[in-house]
């Protein structure tokens, strides 16, 4: 198990990882990312957990979408609020 | 009240805020995470919308069309907050990458086995609640950034933009916040053993 001697150490992977989700790597960077994953397991985990993360947050951003999201706005930031439009729908008339 | 007769009218604005008041705040405080700023980046989206009413759409929902309006408020309001961060240069009190690695560049904490089936836990809500808190803790630069990639889907070229930032910049920032969502994640709900 030579890997931090050999093409990327863990570091790098990692953010050659993280790179990788937000664009297309070079081919060789690609290579040698799959064979440090094939040769370690703890740079393989870190993979596949940003992934799982990823797919997390979606989930998280949808059900913000789909109301259940519990945060909930004061009855007095409602007042506010409505007083506001209030305001200019008489200044608009 | 002013109500003038066409007949793409939408509902009446004075309803918004019962309507969509909640959706609107949840779905700004999941970006923008200070509750007084999401709060005033809704109200600015109402009274924007109000100005508007005549654009809307049919096509599309109100709520879609007041979605899409608040969209706008957050990315004005991730520009004006970018700026500030520049000014304060914010940058020296995030956590370096160097912190989680040894000098040859190894795992300092190796990354723990996550034994759990996604499908499942997403279902959770308790998971979700450690996610949010997870993303409400990352340094206010990362958290920005972070969001907009991975919450609304923009390409590292648009938030580069935005914030006017090198792409290079935009990939460390995100590599940092992922570094520090994994490792909060792991800690506040995956409590196995180091394998």
């Amino acid at each position: 198990m030579r890997m931090d001697h050999w093409l990327f150490n863990c570091k790098e992977i990692s953010r050659l990882v993280s790179e990788s989700m937000d664009r297309t790597l070079p081919v060789f960077q690609r290579i040698g990312i799959r064979i440090h994953l094939l040769m370690c397991r703890y740079c393989a985990r870190f993979e596949k957990q940003l992934r799982f993360l990823r797919r997390a947050i979606r989930v998280y951003s949808s059900a913000v979408d789909n109301e259940h999201h519990p945060a909930t706005l004061s009855e007095e930031s409602c007042n506010r609020m409505k007083c506001k439009l209030h305001d200019h729908l008489r200044d608009q008339s | 009240m002013n109500n003038p007769a066409t007949t793409h009218q939408p509902t009446d604005p004075e309803t918004w805020v019962d309507r969509y008041g909640n959706y609107l705040y949840a779905f700004a405080l999941s970006r923008v995470r200070n509750p007084s700023t999401a709060e005033e980046v809704v109200q600015e989206t109402l009274l924007a919308a109000l100005g508007a009413r005549k654009n809307f759409k049919k096509q599309s929902s109100e709520k879609t069309w007041l979605t899409g309006i608040l969209k706008h408020k957050i990315m004005d309001h991730f520009r004006k907050h970018a700026k500030e961060l520049n000014d304060l240069r914010i940058d020296s009190t995030e956590t370096p990458i160097e912190t989680f690695f040894t000098e040859n560049g190894q795992w300092r904490d190796k990354p723990a086995l996550w034994a759990a089936d996604p499908h499942e836990l997403f279902k959770q809500k308790e998971f979700l609640a450690v996610l949010r808190y997870c993303l409400s803790v990352l340094p206010a630069r990362q958290s920005d950034v972070f969001t907009l990639r991975e919450l609304d889907g923009l390409s590292t070229a648009d938030i580069c933009k935005l914030f006017d930032i090198t792409a290079t910049n935009c990939w460390v920032i995100l590599h940092r916040a992922r570094m520090l969502l994994r490792n909060c994640v792991e800690k506040n709900w995956f409590n196995d053993p180091k394998q």
